[in-house]
């Protein structure tokens, strides 16, 4: 694809070079669009909060230059490193737990057999959901005086007591862990099923005939074959959790006693509960580049391996 | 395409005269939701007997300050809102709110205001804020279940042993009845409920200029003591535990609880919207007697710079008069006017008198960093609050607390 791309843009070298400057003037045209919004939307904002960075920002009054002020107060503050140490361990349970279930429903539902369209509807579902609207449903779920689980299971007799989920760190954590992989399961299971469609039925059945089992074939050829599918699904669910943020906010505060505040959820009280956005934005800034490091170190353990296409 | 432009041109212009001719104009006004059965009436009212109209929203409690902040930093600010009072002090500081003291003094009855709200809405002798709401808070219980648990239904609580002793006689009733409710979760819950306890034996949280942190004392103790013991015998719902003000008024609406510690603003709510629960309305009070009460409520603020001075004058003149006393009254506010607060109270429910008592003598703790030290979700007052209640390690979150607000403090901005 890229190939083909660069070989019909690319003017032959034997033309006038009028030609192809204006070539390069339309092609420009072309993605000046996508260069306007990216500027406006991102490149921007970026610029900006990495300028407001630099400031002692009130939400209200006046802001003033401080130069790097707010990096150093970042080192002292033990309160992010721990949301950031919570927030790493949050993204790497909901991670496996994420793929733990999907890759099962995706090798269910990936080939087609009596009624998989309705599963793949059903296990898709919760990703249309917003977080916010999921969090709402969830906490109403989770309630332990009118919701469902605690008072379903204190009325089938399963307790003698009511049982009040998010008041401890354990059944908290994992409540919010099982309302993400509710949600999030659906959407990586698809990316996975068109990984697994797209390798070749082929493959698989001459493994066979040269008689490799199922985790010998699932190893040997799937995986391998998978490797961008996966690159893709595990960088969304990476990043997407390292900006974890509605959920402990709606379902949790932040508690049981602020033992789930994530990286986001500190950055929004600095910004809007103790009205510092300057810290705030240096907090992001310090997030983006973690997240970075983060996302090329993933892309280089699944990069491509050498002479493989 | 170019007929499209002209079209839009001439729309435009048009109404562009439109705005010119008609000399109405619109304010902006943002209640917090605490306000919104109230505030609705309230400017309607003055809309249907005004040319100049006000276009109120109403923003969740918690969202209200950060909304606001960033609406002004984004320059679409209303072009006043009513604010939790305590917050008047930092946003005065702030460089964020309109001087109003030369228009509050020319004010004839500025001197029959409510003093809390004025003290807070008061920055280096300027005048920021005036009273628009009140609310103090009060306890209340649910007489039918007092009658079912053989207690005296006009009789509420008056000390601490009677407030556990008539929970617990309350909750003997079994099934969904519970004796005791507060939202365990909820800083601005219970600065407003349960410093009041505190207060009346005698203790404080914070000192009078909001330059220290007084939390360990004998009376913050014994307040805790008494929430530990009926969380301990089981008297409050499980849900207490996480309950992050969600459920602070709607628990006891539902009809099941004994006794809750609440604010004058549940007698209009559950008058006009649960007319069917029989309560009773009493002091916060003290572990052997006394009383105290927290002096809450909105304190009216104009945004700097707003073009809309004269409406939002005109707006808060009308809410001064007897009628908007009336109205504010009618449906959960105390009046706030000093002079006519009889005459606004006097066809309405009797249980008004004894908050409008309570707001007259309550207490309001004056901090700029109040945010921080007491309201957010995720600060040192309402973790220590969990803590202690449904916790292990009382004295542990109780230093805890201490230290973490005194620092707070200790950085906040000299100004």
């Amino acid at each position: 694809m890229t190939s083909i791309a660069t070989t019909t843009t690319a003017p032959p070298r034997a033309r006038k070079l009028v030609g192809a400057g204006r070539r390069q003037w339309i092609g420009l045209l072309y993605v000046a669009p996508a260069v306007a919004l990216v500027m406006l939307f991102f490149v921007i904002p970026l610029g900006m909060t990495a300028w407001m960075s630099l400031h002692n920002w009130p939400l209200m009054g006046e802001h003033s230059f401080i130069g790097l002020d707010n990096y150093w107060a970042i080192l002292r503050d033990t309160r992010f490193w721990n949301a950031l140490k919570f927030t790493g361990y949050y993204t790497v349970v909901v991670t496996i737990a994420i793929f733990a279930v999907a890759f099962p429903l995706a090798i269910f539902i990936e080939r087609q057999r009596p009624f998989t369209n309705l599963y793949r509807t059903m296990f898709f579902m919760p990703a249309v959901v917003g977080f916010a609207s999921a969090s709402l449903l969830w906490s109403w779920l989770l309630n332990v005086d009118s919701g469902l689980f605690s008072p379903a299971a204190y009325d089938l007799g399963l307790i003698d007591k009511k049982f009040n989920l998010l008041a401890t760190f354990q059944p908290a954590f994992w409540s919010i862990i099982a309302m993400v992989v509710w949600k999030v399961a659906g959407f990586t299971m698809i990316i996975l099923m068109t990984g697994l469609q797209s390798i070749p039925q082929d493959l698989q059945e001459a493994a066979v005939i040269d008689g490799a089992g199922p985790f010998a074939r699932f190893r040997a050829i799937t995986l391998p074959l998978m490797r961008r599918t996966l690159a893709l699904a595990l960088i969304l669910s990476v990043a997407g959790s390292i900006l974890a943020f509605d959920q402990f906010y709606i379902i949790l505060r932040g508690g049981p006693r602020n033992q789930t505040l994530t990286a986001v959820y500190w950055i929004f009280n600095q910004s809007f509960v103790s009205f510092k956005l300057g810290y705030g934005a240096a907090l992001s800034m310090v997030l983006l580049v973690v997240l970075v490091a983060l996302s090329l170190v993933q892309l280089w353990l699944l990069r491509k391996p050498e002479g493989l296409d | 395409m170019r007929t499209l432009i002209a079209k839009l041109a001439l729309t435009a212009a048009a109404l562009g005269c439109g705005l010119q001719f008609a000399a109405a104009e619109t304010a902006n006004i943002w209640v917090r939701a605490d306000g919104s059965n109230f505030m609705p009436r309230i400017v309607d009212a003055f809309n249907k007997a005004h040319k100049d109209q006000v276009k109120l929203d109403i923003i969740p409690n918690a969202e209200i300050i950060p909304k606001y902040g960033a609406a002004a930093a984004g320059g679409t600010a209303p072009d006043a809102l009513s604010l939790d009072l305590i917050y008047t002090p930092s946003f005065a500081a702030a460089g964020q709110l309109e001087d109003i003291t030369d228009w509050a003094k020319s004010l004839p009855y500025f001197a029959s205001l409510s003093p809390a709200h004025v003290k807070t809405g008061t920055y280096k002798d300027h005048i920021y804020g005036l009273p628009f709401s009140a609310d103090a808070s009060v306890l209340i219980w649910n007489k039918k279940l007092f009658k079912q648990a053989g207690l005296d239904p006009e009789k509420g609580p008056t000390n601490w042993a009677e407030i556990e002793a008539d929970a617990e006689k309350v909750n003997a009733l079994g099934g969904n009845i519970k004796g005791f409710y507060f939202s365990g979760n909820c800083g601005g819950c219970n600065i407003f409920t349960f410093t009041p306890l505190i207060w009346a034996s005698g203790g404080d949280i914070l000192s009078e200029d909001g330059s220290k942190a007084t939390l360990d004392s004998p009376q913050l103790r014994g307040a805790i003591d008494l929430y530990r013991l009926m969380v301990k015998k089981d008297l409050v719902p499980a849900g207490a535990q996480t309950d992050t003000g969600a459920n602070f008024f709607a628990a006891f609406a539902a009809g099941n609880i004994g006794i809750s510690p609440s604010g004058a603003f549940a007698i209009g709510a559950l008058n006009t919207q649960y007319p069917n629960v029989d309560y009773g309305v009493t002091f916060l009070p003290g572990k052997d007697g006394n009383w105290s009460s927290f002096a809450g409520g909105d304190n009216f603020v104009v945004t700097k710079g707003t073009k809309k001075l004269a409406v939002v004058k005109e707006f808060l003149d009308f809410a001064y008069s007897l009628e908007g006393q009336t109205i504010l009254a009618k449906y959960g506010s105390l009046p706030v006017r000093g002079d006519i607060a009889k005459d606004a109270l006097r066809d309405l429910d009797p249980r008004y008198q004894i908050a409008a008592e309570a707001m007259a003598k309550g207490k309001t703790p004056y901090s700029v960093v109040f945010n921080d030290l007491i309201n957010s979700a995720n600060g040192p007052w309402t973790q220590m609050i969990n803590e202690v209640f449904f916790g292990d390690d009382v004295d542990g979150a109780i230093a805890n607390a201490q230290e973490t607000m005194q620092s707070i403090i200790d950085q906040a901005p000299q100004k």
